[in-house]
């Protein structure tokens, strides 16, 4: 047998993230696609990634809750909309930048007709 | 727990992790519950090969009430994790062709049965990933700031509303210059990233990059690629990493790993839909005779690719 314990044990130290810790990269292994399709049962997820940012969205919530001493997350049913806010300012922030561009090219173009 | 008891009359469901050749020692490992709310993993025989599984309540894992489960956050965590255990469970002896997360069927019968008229396809895949782990690799493009040129705009150019114009003019297209090459910069070197570390990887395939919704950074993410490799490689395969992440050689991008994994995106079994019906035409389908592009080590041409970024994809309709 070659391969018994050792292959998940490094010998060394190493600075990357243990397996166990590293959720996103877990859930992008394990759930296959959103959909199951081995099996008897079918199973059809929402997106990986949106349930992931979910999941994100509420690890951090529980924890600024816990400090706060608050529990409302379990009864908000909105972490997603908050997501949906972020969204909305990363956006508002692309489209600025797409904005400031076109108005140097613009007026580059006018310059240059002059 | 708040999860009804699964006592003798309850109806359950037959939860698979894993196959594998040889029978993991389950008892040894009693701390690998899966599930918590099932009973204790067990080992199934099919063929060949090995299923290993669990009985969970159907009340908590048939299709309604799991779909609703794993749209709860904490529930799909709890659940990834419970099937990641299961999977290093039967991972302790050999390889494993680790499955998706709730795979479930209705008795030990129909488990036994898909694992049985898949044996070939398993049997290859479980050879193809002996002694081989997975690692997770992505890379960003670097969060500075280009700030370069810019400010040696002309300044001479005359007084007035024209001139601050043709200066505004000059900065923005200057800046716009600097964030394409930027971007140009660090495409190329996550590709010169990819290309150093598949020198030390049987394969390689990729997954869709996240979202900077998801990666909580403000540059994007290039690849998220994941590395199969040789058991012998690995330590090389690290330096490659520590190497890549330290030295400053590829300052447009950030490298971040994580690994090694049961090689978990190696191991997609149903994925082809002609592997879906029952194997009676022999190896031959298990065995593509698609040549390998990228590879550094012909002799070790895996059977499958799983590369899933379609740019990278040979026609295959």
């Amino acid at each position: 047998m070659t391969d018994v314990d050792h292959r998940f044990a490094s010998p060394e130290t190493q600075p990357y993230t243990p397996v166990t810790g590293n959720l996103a990269d877990l859930l992008e292994r394990v759930l296959d696609k959103g959909i199951v399709i081995a099996g008897d049962i079918k199973i059809d997820l929402l997106d990986i990634e949106l349930l992931t940012i979910r999941l994100r969205l509420f690890i951090a919530s529980v924890d600024t809750a816990k400090k706060a001493g608050i529990d409302w997350w379990e009864t908000d049913p909105a972490l997603s909309s908050r997501a949906a806010r972020d969204a909305l300012a990363d956006e508002n922030e692309r489209l600025r930048a797409r904005l400031d561009a076109l108005e140097g090219a613009a007026e580059e173009t006018q310059g240059a007709a002059r | 727990m708040n999860a009804p008891p699964a006592g003798p009359a309850a109806p359950v469901l037959v939860c698979a992790f894993a196959v594998t050749r040889t029978p993991p020692e389950l008892a040894a490992s009693a701390a690998a519950t899966g599930h918590e709310e099932g009973g204790p993993l067990r080992v199934l025989r099919a063929g060949g090969l090995c299923l290993v599984v669990q009985d969970v309540p159907a009340a908590l894992f048939d299709e309604e009430a799991l779909a609703e489960r794993l749209n709860r956050p904490d529930d799909l965590e709890r659940c990834a994790r419970a099937h990641h255990r299961g999977v290093e469970a039967a991972a302790r002896r050999g390889p494993v062709v680790p499955l998706p997360m709730a795979t479930l069927y209705r008795g030990d019968r129909s488990a036994e049965q898909a694992v049985a008229a898949r044996e070939a396809v398993l049997g290859a895949l479980l050879d193809r990933l002996r002694g081989r782990t997975e690692w997770a690799v992505k890379v960003h493009a670097a969060g500075g700031t280009a700030n370069a040129t810019a400010a040696g705009a002309p300044a001479d150019s005359g007084t007035g509303a024209g001139a601050r114009g043709r200066a505004y003019l000059s900065r923005a297209s200057a800046r716009r210059r600097d964030r394409q090459d930027a971007h140009g910069r660090a495409l190329a070197e996550a590709d010169a990233v990819d290309a150093e570390l598949r020198r030390y990887a049987v394969d390689a395939t990729r997954h869709r990059p996240q979202s900077e919704r998801l990666t909580g950074r403000r540059t994007p993410q290039l690849i998220n690629a994941a590395y199969l490799v040789e058991e012998s490689d690995s330590a090389a395969f690290k330096h490659a990493l520590a190497r890549l992440t330290a030295d400053g050689r590829h300052a447009a991008v950030e490298v971040s790993a994580s690994g090694p994994w049961i090689p978990y995106s190696f191991a997609r079994w149903d994925e082809a839909p002609d592997i879906m019906a029952p194997d009676t035409t022999g190896p031959s389908r298990t065995e593509p005779s698609r040549t390998e592009p990228h590879s550094t080590a012909p002799e070790r041409t895996p059977p499958h690719r799983t590369e899933q970024r379609p740019m990278k994809q040979e026609a295959r309709s």
